[in-house]
């Protein structure tokens, strides 16, 4: 559909910012990383020992293994909890299904390391849980290691299954179902030969994300990994330098994680290319006539799968309201953790507001104009720029941090160190989400609204503003909350790019897991947990109508 | 004077002539309609006119004034989109005065007209209403109200009774013609639904793959269609393949399945094939035993398929030479087996060139 709005200034003029933006703060820094892992020593020659030396050390192999083997893990177990939810959510005659999607998108604006706190502290090694199921006699098994980070990504990461799947359960059309049993298929066989190849692609597009996000994950593995070598803590280790640092092996590292997120992404377009399906529902598929039984059965899964999720968060407050003396637990209600928490100063928790806050609001506005334009006018160049617009997803925080770092740390611009390059970093990495949730909102706007404000006489520049821009609106502020609690709780570049004055919430976080007290890392989690939801609550109703959809 | 005035517009779209070379003049205060296939251009044509689509070439004229080379909110025309198009953030008040706050009429004149406009479409004190508490019959008459009030030059009309419900087609389509007979004003409209555009247009366009197939009043179109296209896009017809034996001025000698038919042409010399339309309802039974009518030619077969549709019958009866012809009759047939067909042979009409 051609943009009438956006005339060819308008389109011109995003394009460029959008091309110049991702070219000096995206492809840059990735292709620096690129360059170091190819670079030898002095920086000067072309080399490819540094793969050789990274793929022939038994210690970065067991990496590579451990973290594809637990992305893999994470999507597997995330579809195998998420598609039974979103089968139950769509077709079966439950109750307070509202409230039970909101709960299972929940964990998506929740930082997940924060899960995986909880369950150090439920259950690791001096875990409150462990402690009392020791003292009356029942050994409890370490959770430390790839067990316990896939249980955290499959509890963490579901909703990423649950709601493309859910959506799809709902747009299938019921008359190919009614199809298959006119013909002699029973309900089950209908189920596996009818109803979940219908659904198969939202299958692996939401285990296409729980894969890449696991992958890329931070702050879970280095919470729980103990000696598991994983690839995104090992780049940061040999980048930031626990012993000296190493930028050309850093490098290589991250070409690898780059090289398996678009490995995986090319598996699932191989896989999707070769089925093809159009519904052609016109209204949700009805729900199923099934025994009380089979109901109650049906519900208390999901409820039971929401709680274990937000159980661990809810645990944290808790956690975080209670006493220690040093790492020792006392059951009694007190404010101290958060005192020592700000002792020194508020400085982590402004800076998460005000660098979340201008994040939120250059990823708007670059990303917004960008959607519309990607959406509205079709072309050759505008399909190019949305690829480059959503390639960052595919790159881990760690890798762009990095990748920041060494093209901004010399020459004409320094901005390391500085707030500025934090969120550049943001902007870019939450880029593909406003894009695309401009351009959904867009999607629900027939362009025929804007040709009659024209037809009517109000100029292109007019109509946008009169009718494009508010009809909008409710979907911006609701993409601008949901950037603004993801940034709230980034940790991959944050913990990269921070430095000391721009501490954030999460690095205070970060720290205080290293410190003696528990009681200090759960008072800043329950902040990070505060700054999260207080703001979607507010925006809850506007983000039902347009975002839950597109998560 | 041509109050619209469509020269020679072309349009191409990755190759595919969408419009090809396509000449309209329509008069003032006439109800034009433009009716094609999906695919024939004509809602490209539309769309050209309102501003929305660019011309490869030719111009478009409303009165003298050229307006192909305007913008699109400078053209004066009004449109009434297929899917209503009302703006969902505003009332049904503020939709119908949208228009005119562009033209900066202010104050208490928008409020008197906005209520004329209402009162017209059957829709007084829905001012205040939202767009969704609307059902789709109430969003057309608030997108034509919010067309007209502007007053503009033309009125385009894209598909919108499309998106009802059959009855409410009928009776809306009724008021839409009622309304540009009231106020006269000249209307471009667009539809792929023949029965529609034969009750409300003064003349009819029928376009096929970008070009005009015809033009002309809905009863010509119907009874003298110009093209094999027109005769079985319009209703249903009898297409006969035939050969012209020979000519005396305008009339002419055609054979066709066994017999040969006397009736006026202008076009073709003797040898050359002709396809002929005969619609179902020209077509009769002669019952056992009735006389033959003067001047009619008669054939024989065997009545087949016979289709009870309350008001008329449908049925087919096939011809020794294998051809079918299909015959609508108010009462079911009598007799059964075989047959005779009898037909005026001047309600033949003959289009030249086989289909």
């Amino acid at each position: 559909m051609r943009s009438l709005v956006a005339g060819n200034g308008f389109r011109l003029a995003v394009g460029t910012i959008t091309v110049v933006f991702l070219g000096l703060f995206f492809l840059l820094p990735v292709i620096k990383v690129f360059a170091a892992s190819l670079l030898d020593a002095s920086g000067r020659n072309f080399t490819i020992s540094n793969y050789a030396n990274i793929l022939s050390n038994r210690f970065f192999i067991t990496g590579l293994a451990n973290s594809l083997t637990i992305a893999a893990s994470a999507a597997a177990s995330s579809v195998l909890v998420g598609v039974p939810f979103a089968f139950c959510l769509a077709r079966l005659p439950i109750g307070a299904k509202a409230a039970l999607l909101a709960l299972a998108a929940l964990p998506l604006v929740l930082p997940s390391f924060v899960s995986a706190y909880a369950l150090v502290l439920l259950f690791g090694r001096s875990g409150i849980v462990t402690g009392m199921l020791q003292s009356i006699g029942i050994p409890f098994e370490s959770i430390y290691g790839a067990k316990g980070i896939v249980v955290v990504y499959a509890l963490t990461l579901y909703p990423y299954v649950v709601l493309p799947v859910t959506a799809a359960f709902k747009a299938i059309d019921v008359s190919v179902e009614e199809a298959a049993q006119n013909l002699g298929s029973s309900r089950a066989r209908v189920l596996r030969t009818v109803t979940l190849p219908l659904v198969l692609p939202s299958i692996l597009a939401g285990a296409l994300l729980v894969f890449i996000e696991a992958l890329e994950n931070f702050g879970v593995p280095f919470v729980l990994a103990e000696d598991q070598t994983i690839l995104s803590v090992e780049a940061y280790k040999l980048f930031v330098g626990e012993t000296t640092d190493n930028p050309a092996s850093a490098g290589v590292l991250g070409v690898l994680l780059i090289g398996c997120t678009v490995a995986a992404l090319l598996v699932q377009r191989a896989i999707l290319s070769r089925q093809h399906y159009a519904t052609g529902a016109r209204r949700s598929a009805p729900l199923l006539q099934v025994s009380p039984a089979m109901r109650r059965l049906g519900a208390a899964y999901c409820w039971m799968l929401v709680a274990a999720a937000i159980v661990p968060f809810a645990a944290v407050v808790v956690i975080s309201l209670m006493q220690f003396s040093g790492p020792v637990l006392h059951f009694g209600l007190s404010v101290d953790n958060f005192r020592q928490l700000f002792q020194r100063s508020y400085r982590p928790l402004t800076n998460t507001l005000l660098l979340a806050t201008l994040a939120a609001c250059g990823a708007m506005l670059i990303g917004v104009p960008l959607g519309y334009v990607v959406t509205r006018h079709r072309s050759r160049v505008s399909a190019l720029i949305d690829v480059m617009a959503t390639s960052p997803f595919a790159v881990a925080g760690t890798v762009l941090g990095i990748g920041l770092v060494m093209a901004y740390s010399s020459g004409f611009v320094i901005l390391t160190g500085t707030w500025v390059i934090m969120v550049l970093a943001y902007i870019v990495r939450k880029l593909p989400f406003s894009v695309r949730s401009a351009g959904a909102i867009l999607h629900q706007i027939d362009p025929s609204l804007e040709e009659a404000s024209i037809n009517l006489g109000v100029s292109p520049a007019l109509t946008f503003w009169r009718i494009t821009v508010p009809l909008m609106l409710g979907g911006i502020v609701g993409g601008f909350v949901l950037t603004f609690v993801t940034v709230a709780s980034e940790l991959s570049a944050t913990v990269v790019l921070y430095s000391g004055p721009w501490t954030t919430m999460t690095v205070a976080m970060f720290q205080a897991l290293e410190g003696t007290s528990p009681g200090i890392a759960a008072a800043a989690a329950t902040v990070l947990i505060i700054c999260t939801l207080v703001p979607v609550a507010l925006v809850y109703r506007l983000l039902r109508r347009h975002e839950l959809s597109m998560l | 004077m041509a109050a619209l005035t469509i020269d020679g517009v072309a349009r191409s779209f990755s190759g595919v002539r969408a419009v090809d070379d396509v000449s309209i003049s329509v008069g003032d205060g006439e109800f034009f309609t433009l009716l094609g296939p999906s695919g024939c251009g004509k809602t490209t044509l539309l769309r050209m006119v309102a501003g929305f689509c660019e011309l490869d070439s030719g111009r478009i004229l409303l009165g003298e004034q050229r307006i192909d080379t305007l913008p699109p909110h400078k053209r004066d025309t009004g449109m009434v989109f297929q899917n209503y198009a009302v703006f969902p953030n505003l009332t049904v008040g503020d939709n119908v005065a949208y228009g005119l706050r562009a033209r900066k009429i202010r104050g208490e004149a928008i409020r008197e007209r906005v209520a004329r406009a209402l009162k017209l479409v059957q829709l007084e004190g829905f001012a205040e209403r939202r767009p969704h508490q609307l059902s789709g019959g109430q969003l057309q008459r608030v997108a034509i109200a919010r067309a007209v009030i502007i007053e503009p030059k033309v009125l385009l009309l894209d598909e919108p009774l499309s998106n009802l419900d059959a009855k409410l087609r009928v009776e809306m389509r009724g008021e839409i013609r009622r309304l540009q007979k009231l106020l006269g004003i000249t209307v471009l409209y667009v539809t792929h639904d023949q029965e529609e555009a034969l009750a409300v247009s003064d003349r009819i366009a029928v376009m096929r793959a970008g070009r005009i197939e015809q033009i002309a009043t809905a009863r010509a179109i119907y009874e003298q269609p110009a093209t094999p296209f027109v005769a079985s896009f319009i209703g249903t017809t009898n297409l006969l393949n035939g050969r012209l034996l020979s000519r005396d001025g305008e009339l002419v000698e055609i054979a066709f399945a066994g017999t040969a038919i006397r009736t006026s042409c202008a076009r073709g010399a003797p040898g050359d094939a002709v396809v002929m339309s005969l619609r179902p309802e020209a077509l009769r039974l002669l019952a056992a035993g009735e006389a033959m009518i003067p001047g009619w030619t008669t054939l024989t077969g065997t009545l087949c398929d016979i289709e009870y549709l309350g008001a008329v019958t449908r049925f087919a009866v096939a011809l020794a030479d294998g051809t079918q012809l299909q015959l609508m009759a108010l009462a079911p047939p009598a007799t059964s087996g075989a047959v005779v067909v009898a037909f005026d042979p001047r309600r033949v009409v003959v289009m030249g060139g086989p289909s």
